[in-house]
């Protein structure tokens, strides 16, 4: 099979959307990203991630109900795809095999 | 608490349609929440910040449509806009052909003064390195400063023996209106050369670019009696004859020998002279300037031009100037600065005699604008006012599924149509007045499409831009028409864009053309004051001739002359009393060890110039007859810058002037002008010296002109066989003082006239539209009793009040204009109230007669037919 590379934003707003669980949208990821890892993301790279993700099939998306605060615009809910769920495992193993063979992990902080 | 409405516009701008919801939903959202977090004004910023993230190709780009397109550009649909747009041209003739003629007016305007513009600013600019070329000119300090474009004739070479600033210096002395003399094999051939010789060094023409064709610069202009001419004056002198080494004589002096042939000089440029002498031969004619000890003073012939080498500053070179003054002048009154003075500003700065000023440039070019967006803005007026006429064409079009933007583009097409037209009659008429233009501004402009390709560019962008400003507003208000409406005719003018628009339209047409006819009546009035008002000397009737022998023939000339029938008197003088020469010299008073600090002009004349100019004592007595300086004449103001009560106070004193002239001042002449308008009146004095005289000032008798004007011709003749005779009037001679203003006011008037009647054909579209708008009204109230003034009234409301406001508008303006340009005049008019009334007045009367036959006709139609149709 091909392999689908991610890059390291898309990796953190792919699992974003799945920690979230079908509540995923625009403003709540970046909201997310923001008390998770402390970094300032803003909107439009948000959802430039999330078009791209949608692009290679790791996540589909469909419209959710109005609300209020969004002046009665629906918003577009995000939710994570077979695929995407395997290419985050395939990392994650990926990344365990190496930590697994480093000797000495605290070398790393010289 | 909504978000920035600017940035939300911007974003439902650019933002794809089927991205727009969840971006600006989420946008939204977000600045609730910041709000809340941050503050209003900073949650403002950040969302500003966050839209224009969005500004990029990923979110801009929109989504393909499943549906096909409609072509904007499909060759059959803009073949179909043409066709449609010649026949509604075709239509309505009257529309089609106003808009011609104010168009084509307007883009003739627009392209003559562009070429006149660019004619200007091309002079001088084929030469090397022309950012590096100089002229040296002096700005004289007395109790006043003035300024010369020359400089002491020694200055050129001590400057390129003493320093290294420059890689070439080249003099050049330029004396206008030569006599030129050559021996033909019948006699004498007899020329006048008004742009005259120039005695100038080789190294001129190493600074400047004009090529030889025949012979070369290293031995060209070198030994003394040798010249070089341009090709025209070759084949002027010689014909067809080889004209090297043959000898032309200058001004009954000077025997030059051809030794080069100049290509003819570009006629953009300020070198107008097309004969060269020697620079060595200037001696020969002229001692005093030729000689290297000439420090004295300045004759206003002797130019010097240097080219620096580079990255020298001319402010570097300033610094080592003083040192000559200093040397050579340590104790004249006449301090001289020397400067330099850039080549690209030689042809505009009027103070060192720039042929034309930058500012009149621009001046001009503003009032070509002025006169192209009347034009237009007329367009516009009557292309609206038609719009409904169109109506139902627009509803059929967009039920059969046109676009708006379709619409638009076909009226432009209509509106391009009507522009090209316009601009090929305006090239037409452009050719046509050519020639008047170049014989006004006494230039050589041509008009020549295939060699010019900024001309070539300025022709399409010109209609260009005019189909694009006349254009617009109107195909936007057609292409906006509601199909439903259009249809059914219900369309009013609250549709088809305000009234409102439309008067302010008018307005600032009829602003224009009051501001350009206040101006033309306050100029006509300012020369016809400085011809028409006292000089204090009588100015009619009197010939100046040029003397041109040894002053005791002149002696006999003028003993002749007074036994004519027809001569009352005749003066032999330097200049009549009100000239431009300016011979003017510090005197020194009553024995006094220093100079004075005002200048005199010097009139030298006889003792019959009194009485030949009507100039009346104040004091003392008229001079005796003498041929040397023994006494003297002066005027009032002479006595006033002097300080003295009572000018009597002056007579016995002795006087000196121009280093050498003294006697003492027998008389007290009244005040005259001796300049222009544009000065205030110098003190004079008045010397008898027999060598200073160059014209013969003849009083003649109003009857029998011609045989008196022949007798005297023949006098003169027969004395100066080798002269070619010329005589002018001096009421013309005064009036060439004001040259520039007659021209201004052709100018004025011209573009007046063009204003107002382009104004007048916006008016009138106007008012043929208010007709049709009004023909229920006028037919109810026809109808309800009102007779036919009451009915005319309704339109000259209208037009009145437009006029009042424009008028509120340009009086102000125009006055604040001519004040100013008054201010160039020492003795001027006051602006006076009638030339207000004048202008309203003519306007009114201009309006009235292009609204009355419409408005008439309007008023006329019988209310039955129209109340009849609905």
């Amino acid at each position: 099979m091909k392999r689908v590379y991610l890059g390291e934003f898309e990796e953190i707003v792919l699992l974003a959307v799945a920690v979230m669980e079908g509540q995923a949208y625009g403003v709540a990821i970046t909201h997310e990203i923001l008390h998770q890892t402390g970094r300032d993301v803003r909107l439009n790279q948000v959802h430039s991630a999330l078009q791209r993700l949608e692009e290679k099939g790791m996540v589909k998306s469909e419209m959710g109900e109005p609300t209020a605060e969004r002046g009665g615009r629906r918003k577009r809910l995000f939710s994570v795809t077979a695929f995407g769920q395997r290419t985050l495992h395939e990392i994650q193993e990926v990344r365990a095999s190496f930590w697994s063979r480093l000797a000495n992990p605290l070398k790393l902080s010289v | 608490m909504k978000p920035p409405r600017l940035a939300d516009r911007f974003l439902q701008f650019f933002c794809a349609p089927h991205l727009l919801e969840e971006v600006q939903g989420d946008l939204h959202e977000e600045f609730e929440y910041q709000v809340e977090r941050v503050g209003v004004r900073r949650a403002r910023w950040r969302y500003w910040r966050d839209v224009l993230g969005f500004f990029q190709p990923r979110y801009i780009k929109r989504k393909p449509s499943q549906y096909p397109q409609t072509y904007l550009f499909s060759p059959i649909m803009i073949r179909n806009y043409f066709k449609i747009a010649l026949r509604s041209l075709q239509r309505n003739k009257v529309y089609t052909s106003i808009n011609i003629l104010g168009l084509s007016l307007g883009m003739t305007c627009g392209l003559l003064i562009f070429l006149l513009v660019k004619y200007h600013l091309s002079f001088d600019n084929f030469h090397a390195h022309s950012d590096r070329i100089y002229r040296i000119v002096t700005e004289q300090h007395r109790d006043n400063i003035s300024y010369v474009a020359a400089v002491p004739s020694p200055l050129g070479k001590a400057f390129r023996n003493d320093y290294t600033f420059a890689e070439k210096v080249g003099r050049i002395c330029t004396f206008d209106d030569m006599p030129i003399t050559i021996k033909g094999k019948k006699g004498l051939n007899k020329f006048k050369e008004s742009q005259g010789v120039a005695f100038t060094e080789t190294e001129y023409f190493d600074i400047f670019n004009f090529p030889l064709s025949v012979g070369n610069f290293q031995n060209a202009l070198r030994e003394p009696n040798t010249g070089i001419i341009t090709e025209r004056i070759a084949q002027k002198y010689f014909g067809n004859t080889n004209p090297i080494n043959q000898i032309f004589r200058v001004d009954n002096k000077l025997d030059i020998r051809v030794t080069g042939i100049l290509k003819n000089l570009p006629s953009n440029s300020d070198q107008k002279t097309e004969i060269f002498i020697s620079y060595p031969t200037l001696k020969s004619y002229n001692d005093w300037l030729g000689s290297d000890d000439a420090w004295g003073g300045i004759h206003s012939a002797m130019q010097c031009f240097v080219r620096l080498r580079p990255r020298v500053l001319p402010s570097e070179v300033e610094k080592v100037f003083p040192a000559y003054v200093k040397k050579f002048r340590p104790t004249s009154k006449n301090v001289h600065h020397y400067k330099l003075q850039l080549l690209n500003d030689v042809h505009f700065n009027a103070q060192y005699g720039g042929a034309m000023n930058k500012q009149t440039l621009w001046i001009l070019s503003l009032i070509g604008l002025f006169l192209i967006i009347t034009a237009c803005v007329n367009f516009i007026n009557l292309a609206t006012a038609q719009a409904l006429n169109r109506s139902k064409e627009v509803g059929v079009r967009k039920v059969l599924g046109s676009l708006r933007g379709q619409l638009f583009w076909q009226f432009i097409a209509q509106t391009g149509l009507i522009a090209a037209i316009a601009g090929g009659i305006a090239l037409g008429l452009a050719v046509l007045a050519l020639p008047y233009v170049n014989q006004w501004f006494a230039t050589e402009i041509s008009l020549n499409l295939l060699t010019d390709w900024r001309l070539v560019a300025f022709i399409p962008a010109l209609i260009l831009i005019v189909t694009f400003f006349a254009g617009s507003y109107p195909g936007l208000i057609l292409a906006g028409f509601q199909p439903i409406v259009a249809l059914k005719g219900k369309l009013s003018q609250q549709n088809i864009g305000g009234f409102n628009t439309r008067r302010a339209l008018i307005i600032v047409q009829f602003s224009i053309s009051q501001v350009l006819i206040i101006g033309m009546i306050v100029i006509a009035r300012q020369i016809y004051y400085a011809q028409k008002a006292d000089l204090g000397f009588n100015k009619d009737a009197i010939m100046l001739i040029p003397i041109a022998s040894t002053p005791q023939q002149a002696k006999t000339v003028k003993a002749q002359l007074q036994h004519l029938a027809g001569v009352e008197k005749v003066s032999l003088c330097y200049s009549a009393p009100a000239s431009n020469s300016y011979w003017q010299t510090a005197p020194r008073y009553d024995n006094h060890s220093e100079e004075e600090a005002f200048r005199t002009s010097v009139r030298a004349a006889d003792n019959d110039y009194l009485p030949t100019f009507d100039l009346k004592l104040v004091a003392g007595r008229n001079l005796y007859p003498s041929d040397t300086v023994k006494e003297f004449l002066v005027n009032e103001t002479f006595a006033k810058k002097l300080n003295l009560a009572s000018p009597s106070d002056l007579l016995g004193k002795n006087l000196r002037v121009n280093g050498n002239m003294t006697g003492p001042i027998v008389g007290v002449v009244k005040d005259f002008h001796d300049h222009s308008f544009h000065e205030d009146i110098n003190a004079v004095c008045i010397p008898s010296a027999s060598d200073f005289y160059n014209n013969y000032a003849i009083k003649i008798s109003t009857a029998n002109v011609p045989t008196t004007m022949a007798a005297i011709e023949k006098i003169w003749t027969k004395m100066h066989p080798e002269q070619i005779y010329e005589y002018t009037f001096l009421d013309e001679h005064i009036a060439s003082f004001y040259e520039t203003e007659a021209l201004m006011l052709k100018l004025i008037q011209l573009f007046s006239l063009i204003a107002v009647f382009i104004g007048c054909l916006g008016l009138y579209g106007l008012i043929s539209f208010m007709a049709t708008q009004k023909t229920k009204e006028i037919g109810i109230r026809k109808v309800l009793g009102s007779n036919i003034a009451q009915i005319l009234w309704i339109f000259g409301k209208e037009f009145v009040r437009l006029i009042i406001v424009s008028f509120l508008i340009a009086a102000p303006i125009a006055w604040w204009f001519m004040n100013q340009w008054l201010q160039d005049f020492k003795f001027h008019i006051t602006i006076q109230p009638w030339i207000f009334v004048v202008t309203i007045a003519i306007t009114l009367l201009v309006a009235t007669l292009t609204v009355i036959y419409e408005a008439t006709k309007a008023a006329l139609v019988n209310p039955v037919k129209s109340l009849k149709s609905e």
